[in-house]
């Protein structure tokens, strides 16, 4: 799918640290002109949304965590060995997750993992919190409009 | 107004880069082995993986360098059969997953190997049900990181032991297009025949190349006194090759030792080489390194 701005005629590109989906698989991605910044979201449902995460690739482009190797396998499967699980929500040596911030990043569909981490460290980071839990999260959330 | 083809990406997203760069490396580990069989039958329960492990065994016996993909995803058993347990450290790094090292040097990939504990079954959500209309789209994903990152290192036979029916081969043709041929597996009894026949003309078909049909658990020779007795009935296995217009490679008695596991680093094939079963089994090896050879 590609998106295009109507009065420029320009293509919208992906705002890649303006996403927050919600838990239930509703995928809702930003994309906005860069000409003259005018902003839409694409809200998808849970099927369609499904069938990108199948396919192992990511929203907003492949991440490094992408080329990990079984990437999608040892994202998707509910119980795998730790080290498959390379996922953690830890980039930021001062910032905490708590556990059921950590628990909720990870329900989110992994193709869309990184820009929601990405979203969510950004806030905390331009808002001085060093914890991030479900409460930030559902700041985030309410902030970025998804 | 600019249409889609005016429009050079997708935004952002690059989902056709990151397709893109996912069969170069699948097809830059694939260009590291030389040949690739894939072991099936329509039918569960006829010995796909007994006789994948032992085949490999022969095969590597003979100085070939052979690994084995389990992609029996839900129910993966070669890694207990060639001594690679499910808690098996798995060695991650620049590279990939490294195989694990089973009997005889045989490497092996296997779902088994990812999992926690050996009751732990694969199920691909927190949430039953969640995923229920993509898996099969999900499975294939899977296989091709299994295949494309696993350090595989040179190898001259990579064995596909396929899980029961034919409706994998589907996805194996499509991310290994050079695939050397399949090996069907049945045993006597009319149903295994009956299913067999149906993946047979499957792989017609869709083009995949038949490299023969084995007949498995053919007869039981008993240990006292050698005699060998049938254990199922049904029609002879060779008529069913006549009429399909493939090969015969040989039928493997029941021995009940080939589908013991090897925690040890032994294996069937090596340790009972004088036994009917084992030496059947040579002979089918050969029979597939003479189609490999014929059609390299």
């Amino acid at each position: 799918m590609k998106f295009l701005c109507i009065p420029c005629d320009e293509q919208m590109e992906t705002q890649t640290d303006g996403i927050m989906p919600s838990d239930s698989k509703n995928l809702a991605l930003k994309f906005k002109c860069k000409k003259c910044g005018h902003s839409i979201a694409m809200l998808t449902n849970k099927f369609e949304t499904e069938f990108v995460s199948k396919i192992g690739v990511e929203m907003g482009g492949g991440s490094e965590e992408a080329k990990s190797p079984f990437n999608m396998v040892g994202n998707t499967l509910s119980q795998a060995k730790e080290i498959l699980n390379k996922d953690k929500p830890a980039e930021k040596q001062e910032l905490v997750w708590t556990d059921e911030a950590k628990e909720r990043i990870q329900r989110v569909p992994f193709f869309v993992r990184n820009m929601a981490k990405k979203t969510v460290i950004s806030y905390a980071q331009e808002h001085g919190v060093t914890v991030i839990d479900a409460k930030l999260m559902d700041e985030v959330r309410e902030k970025v409009g998804m | 107004m600019k249409t889609y083809n005016d429009l050079a990406g997708d935004g952002g997203s690059n989902f056709v880069g990151q397709v893109t760069s996912q069969l170069e490396k699948l097809r830059t580990r694939l260009d590291k082995i030389k040949h690739k069989i894939a072991l099936m039958s329509g039918k569960g329960g006829v010995g796909k993986s007994s006789l994948t492990a032992n085949i490999a065994g022969c095969l590597a016996e003979r100085g070939y360098k052979v690994g084995i993909l389990d992609i029996d995803l839900n129910g993966p058993s070669i890694g207990n059969l060639l001594g690679v347990p499910n808690d098996v450290k798995l060695n991650v790094d620049n590279d990939g997953v490294h195989a694990g090292e089973g009997a005889k040097g045989i490497k092996i990939m296997s779902m088994d190997m990812l999992l926690p504990t050996p009751d732990t079954p694969v199920m691909w959500t927190h949430k039953s049900g969640e995923t229920a209309s993509w898996v099969s789209m999900l499975e294939n994903t899977a296989i091709r990181e299994l295949i494309a990152d696993t350090y595989w290192g040179e190898l001259d036979y990579l064995l596909l032991d396929m899980p029961p029916g034919s409706d994998r081969i589907d996805n194996i043709k499509e991310l290994i297009p050079e695939l050397a041929g399949v090996v069907e597996i049945t045993i006597p009894s009319s149903i295994s025949q009956h299913i067999v026949a149906k993946s047979i003309t499957k792989n017609n078909k869709v083009g995949v190349p038949i490299i023969g049909l084995i007949e498995n658990m053919g007869g039981y020779s008993c240990p006292s006194c050698n005699a060998d007795h049938p254990l199922f009935s049904g029609q002879d296995v060779e008529e069913l090759c006549r009429q399909k217009e493939v090969d015969y490679l040989g039928k493997i008695p029941f021995d009940p030792r080939i589908s013991e596991k090897t925690g040890n680093g032994t294996l069937f094939y090596s340790e009972h080489k004088d036994s009917p079963a084992a030496k059947a089994i040579d002979g089918t090896a050969e029979k597939i390194i003479k189609f490999i050879k014929s059609n390299s």
